[in-house]
């Protein structure tokens, strides 16, 4: 009797450890490419490209992580519990600053969602996320034309996150032209690229289509709902 | 005196070596989960100060959306007053530092945002009917503002119900369990309340029917 008791208790514990870790494990997330992820192959190639090396220039200027993603399905859960915990765990954004925004695409039922991280939550306003959703790509997709939503989308993303910028250093500085001990400098900045692509090439990182400057990982950024959302 | 306090200090290798031991093992202590519970409990109420600034951001964003909404459906009267109650409840109760030992305050308080939840859903549906007012662009960013609240709202809900899990499952597994028997026994098990409560936030959006 003793020794069926037993029995049963540890296979309740078995059962239930195992139950944990389905529970922890239900979500899988795509893993993070470069700055624009397609589970869907919705963007040309083309499109993609100039996407990211859009979304590279502006994290190099403002350090503001803005990534694309187009899901291929949300696994049953709302876009908005998706879109935060995606950008937890990839970590968008610089640690501490939180400054990462997602744009999250999913065809398959037809929704959109801005993601924004706590630090850009002054910024990039709920009301003004609804805006570019309603306004810029809504009206695109509505039309079929899912790459210029997307693009016009992250456009004006970034034009809402590059007003703070713009406040903070003179819009005179960045018109200037490079100064001119500047040339000193470009020998360098070759052989860094040279040499970058000579590494990445080197351990294997020709699998992603879409992977701009070569290694891009989250920063370590959080979120916490900020936002918006539409559908099509 | 104190001459005898001295000679039984240095008479008592015992004592000497157990301090020796024990300023040792300090690293490996703090290795095996000795901090844990303290940790935990203050991952909890650092999660749980974030729902209630988001509850407190819904709460500073009603006084604003209802006078929007009076301007264009003033007669909606019901409604509008069942959300200003509801706001001026929430506003009453005055959490102190310690609520997170305080269920009852908890639940009362749980209670009191349940029903502001569900005034402001009826609000929502109501204001459907008016077109202008949904055409109004200060309405409109009202909205998506209540909304992207709402959202947080419940982001640090699961947040805060994910973080007393944890410092409730360290408290009762091994070695936590040791741990709080030794040192922090005076460190509750929490409550999960906001289980309870979910259903009741949503519940009012069935029986709605205009």
């Amino acid at each position: 009797m003793g020794n069926l008791k037993r029995t049963v208790m540890v296979l309740v514990l078995l059962l239930s450890s195992l139950a944990l870790m389905a529970e922890t494990n239900s979500l899988s997330f795509p893993k993070l490419t470069g700055r624009v992820v397609d589970q869907v192959g919705l963007l040309d190639k083309n499109v993609a490209r100039e996407l990211e090396t859009k979304l590279q220039a502006h994290e190099t200027a403002s350090k503001n992580q803005v990534v694309v993603v187009i899901l291929k399905d949300l696994q049953e859960i709302s876009i908005e519990e998706y879109a935060y915990q995606l950008g937890r765990t990839w970590g968008i954004g610089q640690k501490g600053e939180n400054n990462g925004v997602i744009m999250l695409v999913v065809p398959s039922v037809r929704k959109v969602r801005i993601e924004v991280g706590y630090g850009l939550e002054g910024t990039l306003t709920d009301a003004l996320s609804n805006n570019i959703i309603q306004t810029v790509i809504l009206p695109l997709f509505r039309t079929g034309n899912f790459e210029k939503g997307i693009a016009e989308g992250t456009e004006a993303i970034i034009q809402v996150l590059g007003g703070q910028y713009q406040f903070n250093t003179p819009k005179k500085q960045t018109e200037e032209p490079p100064p001119w001990w500047f040339i000193f400098f470009l020998p360098l900045i070759f052989l860094r690229r040279f040499v970058g692509r000579g590494f990445y090439g080197y351990h294997g990182h020709h699998g992603g289509s879409h992977r701009g400057g070569g290694g891009f990982s989250g920063g370590g950024g959080s979120f916490g709902g900020g936002g918006a959302s539409g559908g099509w | 005196m104190e001459i005898s306090i001295l000679t039984r200090w240095k008479a008592s290798p015992v004592v000497t070596s157990s301090l020796l031991i024990i300023l040792l093992t300090l690293p490996w202590l703090s290795g095996c989960g000795i901090n844990n519970i303290p940790t935990y409990d203050e991952q909890a109420k650092a999660t749980w100060a974030q729902v209630e600034n988001q509850y407190q951001r819904r709460a500073d964003l009603v006084p604003n959306l209802v006078a929007t909404v009076k301007g264009y459906a003033a007669h909606e009267k019901d409604t509008l007053m069942a959300v200003t109650e509801a706001r001026a409840k929430v506003g009453s109760i005055q959490l102190g530092k310690d609520v997170l030992n305080n269920p009852q305050l908890l639940q009362k308080f749980q209670a009191a945002q349940g029903e502001l939840s569900s005034a402001l859903q009826r609000l929502m549906v109501v204001v459907e009917r008016y077109p202008d007012l949904k055409a109004n662009q200060n309405f409109l960013a009202l909205q998506s503002q209540l909304e992207g609240t709402e959202n947080r709202i419940s982001v640090a809900r699961r947040d805060f119900i994910q973080s007393v899990g944890k410092y409730n499952t360290e408290i009762r597994t091994f070695p936590g369990r040791i741990w709080h028997s030794i040192l922090y026994s005076d460190m509750p098990i929490r409550e999960n309340y906001e289980a309870t409560s979910q259903d009741a936030e949503s519940a009012p959006v069935v029986n709605f029917d205009g």
